[in-house]
């Protein structure tokens, strides 16, 4: 007993009080939820075809490597390796409509907004491109690039660049012109001003941007790789739900939902709270 | 001239907004349907790739006079307004309620997130295999989209009204439902409008997709279908009416909605 409390008040040292009491709270409706799927294996509720054994969707990553030949194709994306190679393939599209499409996005919006008149002009653009952005161009992306990986990327490029560009925009029009003035006046240049004024008032609005744009995208890529995709975890959750592998659809679906929350919370979180708390408490005068 | 009546105050403000955007949304529009002509005579094969705006504006004409239109216009609005509702008015109580209780806001927290994580698309396999290619997919889908970034958003809302609130109540002596009522509630308006226009936003591209996936006749369809059948007009036409759909929806009642609601409740001093 008097080991368990020191072993107890040594853990809650080591982690802090409250993120354990946090962390312990909340895997406790995670394991009702996994208990409750295992009894309904065990009572036989639901018929195995409509939800599978926690056994049938840990061999499923097994089932999908098996004719894995080794490590190299695997690292090539060969199609035998399915498991691997679809993720690795959804998840290099995010990562390269990220390196492309956010600073093309904030480049492009900061530079519109720099100027009033046309980013008022431009704003339009902005809202009617963000309202049809992501699933609606999967149709014609399809009719101009045909089923593959240049519609799925096209897809999410246009949801991100539209978000990014549209949220620099206005993050750079709302910072207040006295800013900007002083700069000029203190004999900064144009460049000057972009750095020292545009870009760091804005950046509260441009990490709000890559939140929900990372969202809205990752939302937009698993829907064009069901539709108009030939690889990537929404291909493979779709073509085994074809085939009624509903194992298959589990996996995939509680990877993509692991990848994400992954991102989402070591990532973006911090990222919107850092720079929150190094640029966001912009002194506006009223 | 000061506004007096709200009716007044509503078409002055109409006004301010056509001075400053009328002239320049015209001179957009305008511009880009000349740019999109130009591109579209230039390339090979217009009728397939981008067909002219005056081959899209025709399009839509005969499948008005057909009544196509109108007809998967409504069933797509009926689907998004159906869905979303029956989204709302179970995650918001759901959410208020789990946020009762410390202990249990903070065990479901982040099962919700997880849930809010997986987009209804990614569980949208799940339910065809349950459910089949029907309406009943579709209506499911936009439920689940709508339902989890609502009861996530109030969750939230409830565990950041500040302590002292709740104990203040306390101490004048409220009941459960009246801290319930006058703080909760109330304290967590900001993220219930916020959460609202998430859900909605979330639930039409649902819509979208779900008609797309699952073969229900609407916009959603009548695009990809477009693509299969050669008809690029068609596809264009949905994706503008799509566009002009969700402005209208957001811009004329979701923004607004939020915008008063952080008005009129969001100024709690914390």
């Amino acid at each position: 007993m008097k080991l368990l409390s020191q072993f107890s008040i040594s853990l809650q040292r080591r982690f802090g009080r409250q993120r354990l009491r946090k962390t312990l709270l909340g895997s406790v409706p995670f394991l009702v939820l996994i208990s409750i799927w295992h009894a309904n294996t065990i009572f036989g509720w639901l018929p195995p075809v409509f939800v599978p054994t926690i056994g049938e969707v840990w061999d499923a990553i097994f089932f999908l490597q098996e004719d894995c030949p080794g490590f190299m194709p695997l690292i090539k994306l060969d199609n035998d390796c399915m498991m691997t190679t679809h993720v690795l393939s959804s998840l290099g599209r995010v990562i390269l409509a990220a390196v492309v499409g956010l600073p093309a996005g904030i480049a492009l919006g900061i530079l519109a907004g720099m100027s009033r008149p046309i980013s008022k002009f431009l704003e339009p653009v902005g809202v009617f491109a963000n309202s049809i952005s992501g699933i609606a161009w999967i149709p014609l992306a399809i009719v101009w690039f045909g089923v593959g990986w240049v519609t799925t990327l096209f897809i999410m490029l246009n949801t991100i660049f539209w978000l990014m560009f549209f949220n620099s925009m206005l993050g750079v029009r709302s910072i207040a012109k006295v800013y900007e003035d002083s700069v000029l006046t203190m004999g900064g240049s144009r460049w000057d001003v972009i750095r020292q004024v545009y870009l760091p008032g804005a950046m509260p609005s441009i990490i709000t941007g890559m939140r929900m744009s990372m969202g809205f995208g990752w939302r937009a890529l698993i829907a064009a790789e069901m539709i108009g995709g030939d690889s990537g975890l929404g291909f493979m959750i779709f073509t085994s739900a074809a085939e009624f592998k509903i194992e298959e659809v589990f996996l995939g679906v509680i990877i993509m939902a692991l990848i994400f929350m992954a991102t989402d919370r070591y990532l973006l979180v911090p990222l919107e709270k850092w720079t929150v708390e190094r640029w966001g408490l912009v002194w506006k005068p009223a | 001239m000061q506004p007096r009546s709200k009716l007044e105050k509503f078409i002055w403000s109409l006004q301010q907004l056509m001075k400053i955007d009328a002239m320049n949304l015209v001179i957009l529009v305008i511009v880009t349907l000349i740019g999109w002509s130009i591109i579209s005579e230039s390339i090979d094969n217009p009728g397939r790739y981008l067909p002219s705006p005056v081959a899209v504006a025709l399009s839509s004409v005969d499948m008005l006079v057909k009544g196509l239109l109108p007809s998967y216009f409504s069933d797509t609005l009926v689907r998004l307004i159906v869905g979303s509702a029956i989204g709302l008015v179970a995650g918001i109580p759901f959410g208020l309620i789990l946020g009762l209780n410390r202990t249990v806001a903070d065990m479901f927290h982040p099962m919700l997130n997880f849930f809010q994580s997986v987009s209804g698309i990614a569980i949208f396999p799940i339910i065809v295999i349950w459910y089949g290619n029907s309406d009943t997919t579709v209506l499911i889908v936009i439920v689940y989209t709508s339902f989890f970034p609502i009861a996530f958003n109030v969750l939230s809302g409830v565990r950041e009204i500040p302590l002292r609130y709740i104990n203040a109540a306390r101490t004048l002596g409220a009941s459960r439902y009246q801290v319930t009522k006058d703080v909760l509630f109330p304290g967590a308006m900001p993220h219930i409008a916020t959460g609202t226009r998430l859900s909605i936003g979330f639930a039409w591209r649902a819509v979208i997709a779900g008609e797309m996936l699952a073969g229900r006749q609407g916009l959603g369809w009548m695009i990809f279908t477009g693509q299969d059948s050669d008809k690029t007009t068609e596809i264009i036409l949905g994706m503008v009416m799509i566009g002009f759909t969700w402005i209208i929806l957001d811009h004329y009642l979701l923004r607004p909605l939020e915008e008063s609601t952080i008005e009129r409740w969001g100024l709690v001093q914390r």
